[in-house]
């Protein structure tokens, strides 16, 4: 009986809960009306103009790079990625590019979006102020198809810093790391190898054999972990220290800039050319 | 892979409009770098006149100080070389790891401070040259 | 990768170098702007002017001393650019030795119009 009537009285008296949604859902409806007043396309959802980079060298028409024009429905929360997938199921299947996870973790869709290397999935239309929105593959890359670049450099420059722990395991033991130095290296962990920026270095794009910011960030993580010997970190300054690693860097800040995740690239490259120079002098 | 479509370099100056700060004072830093080596090739080749005489060497550098053209160019180099200095302390606090936050203000720093040292400069270096 | 390890590291020198010859120039630029420009006008130019301040130990000194550090912070610089753009190979061997004499010669005549400028030589 009690709850009966408890449940009348709510029906009648919305909670704060529910008055809050409502009126959230109301500012949400004239924030929606005015961007469909923006982007007016006579019918009810906004829409959003895509240039898209089209090259197959299979096919005649398209072994000449060109771009395609896609009009896709753009509601809120539309990601550059949503708007792909939709102009691919829609309208062209054979629009190719490369996605997976959709949040920002699997690194497969760095693309060159409005003159920026971005994540597809983590760029919202609304976010972009251009219009149309440009959307290209990753720059200085190969481009194999459409929005897929040949990433095989990147990765041979990953594996060059050797990317992975080299710390002796005690038996039967955890491998405590100490929380200041999990703190230092936090950042650097955060690397979803997406390319983009690598993509974004003027100086990878000359210099074919720099290791580039993504690799270096690597080493940084691993040459900074303190469960790591002494000789271990000699090495990997060593494949740092040479001609074509850290002293490359220029600082032009470009992949701090571009990195979807964050991290502060170019001050660990910077603190690995200060650790390189402080492990010359130190022989002095 | 049987063929792929390598599009160069044509992002890098045709985009220039979209370059970051720290772009700009790279190349800013370059080209400044490229006048001040060439200047310090052309300096050392002017005065080598005094080889020759301090009769040549002042007549030399007389003669050249009276164009006007010289002049301006003088103030240009002035500019060249501030900038220089300024962006390479931006640069020098970077490779000790400070301030790299603020890297894009302390670029338009050295811009500014480098046309307010050029500005002031134009009555010191183009007096007696009309 | 090589596994030599070398503790004489070139390139890490070579970084180095520029960071240590750029604050020494940022100085001594701003000085010699200041000397033969608002201290001394440029127009004004002597040899008998040049020849007083370069008869002083400390400014010959220190000017031997800008033109090397300079020297060496310029062509190294052209130097960076040029492999930053991806030279290499022979090419790379090349253009250092060009530019290593060309700054050796540079440093030379240097030297040489400075000891003119004193009028000593």
């Amino acid at each position: 009986m009690s709850t009966q009537l408890q449940r009348t009285e709510t029906e009648g008296d919305e909670s704060p809960q529910e008055q809050r949604l409502e009126r959230k859902s109301l500012a949400e409806g004239e924030r929606e009306a005015q961007r469909t007043e923006e982007e007016s396309t006579g019918d009810e959802t906004p829409h959003v103009h895509l240039k898209v980079f089209r090259y197959d060298p299979e096919v005649e028409a398209k072994r000449e790079p060109r771009f395609d024009d896609f009009r896709v429905p753009a509601p809120q929360g539309t990601t550059v990625l949503d708007a792909l997938m939709y102009a691919r199921d829609e309208f062209d299947s054979t629009l190719t590019f490369r996605h997976s996870c959709r949040q920002a973790v699997c690194g497969s869709d760095a693309l060159f979006i409005n003159g920026s290397q971005r994540l597809g999935c983590q760029t919202q239309i609304q976010d972009l102020d251009q219009r149309p929105v440009r959307v290209e593959p990753l720059p200085h890359q190969e481009v194999e198809k459409d929005l897929v670049v040949d990433m095989e450099h990147f990765y041979d420059q990953m594996e060059a810093v050797e990317p992975y722990f080299q710390g002796e395991t005690p038996d039967e033991e955890e491998q405590l790391q100490s929380r200041e130095n999990r703190e230092k290296v936090k950042m650097s962990t955060r690397c979803i190898w997406c390319g983009a920026c690598q993509s974004s270095c003027n100086i990878a794009a000359g210099d074919n054999e720099y290791l580039g910011p993504a690799a270096i960030n690597k080493a940084y993580r691993f040459a900074m972990d303190e469960r790591e010997d002494d000789d271990i970190k000699k090495h990997r300054m060593n494949i740092l220290e040479q001609e074509h690693g850290v002293w490359r860097c220029q600082t032009q800040f470009s992949c701090t800039e571009v990195c979807p995740k964050d991290i502060p690239l170019t001050e660990h490259i910077q603190e690995m050319k200060r650790e390189a120079v402080k492990d010359n002098l130190k022989f002095w | 892979m049987s063929q792929s479509h390598n599009r160069g370099l044509i992002e890098d100056f045709g985009r220039w409009r979209e370059f970051a700060p720290g772009m700009w004072a790279w190349i800013f830093h370059k080209f400044t770098g490229w006048v001040l080596i060439g200047y310090l090739f052309t300096h050392v080749a002017v005065l080598s006149t005094a080889i020759s005489g301090p009769q040549l060497y002042t007549t030399t550098l007389r003669s050249l100080e009276s164009l006007l053209l010289v002049r301006v160019l003088e103030v240009g180099l002035l500019a060249v070389a501030t900038f220089h200095i300024m962006n390479g302390i931006r640069l020098l606090f970077i490779d000790l790891g400070v301030g790299l936050e603020s890297q894009d203000k302390s670029f338009y720093a050295s811009l500014v401070l480098t046309g307010a040292i050029a500005v002031a400069s134009v009555p010191t270096f183009l007096s007696g040259a009309f | 990768m090589a596994e030599r390890y070398s503790s004489f590291d070139r390139r890490g020198w070579a970084w180095f170098l520029q960071r240590l010859t750029a604050a020494f120039l940022v100085i001594v630029l701003a000085f010699h702007f200041m000397l033969l420009h608002f201290v001394n006008h440029a127009y004004e130019i002597t040899f008998l002017g040049s020849q007083a301040r370069m008869s002083q130990v400390g400014y010959f000194i220190t000017m031997v001393l800008f033109l090397v550090t300079a020297t060496f912070h310029g062509v190294n610089g052209v130097f960076n650019a040029l492999v930053n753009q991806g030279l290499k190979g022979t090419q790379k061997k090349v253009v250092l030795g060009v530019l290593a004499i060309a700054g050796l010669g540079l440093v030379i005549q240097g030297i040489r119009l400075a000891l003119a400028m004193t009028g000593l030589v």
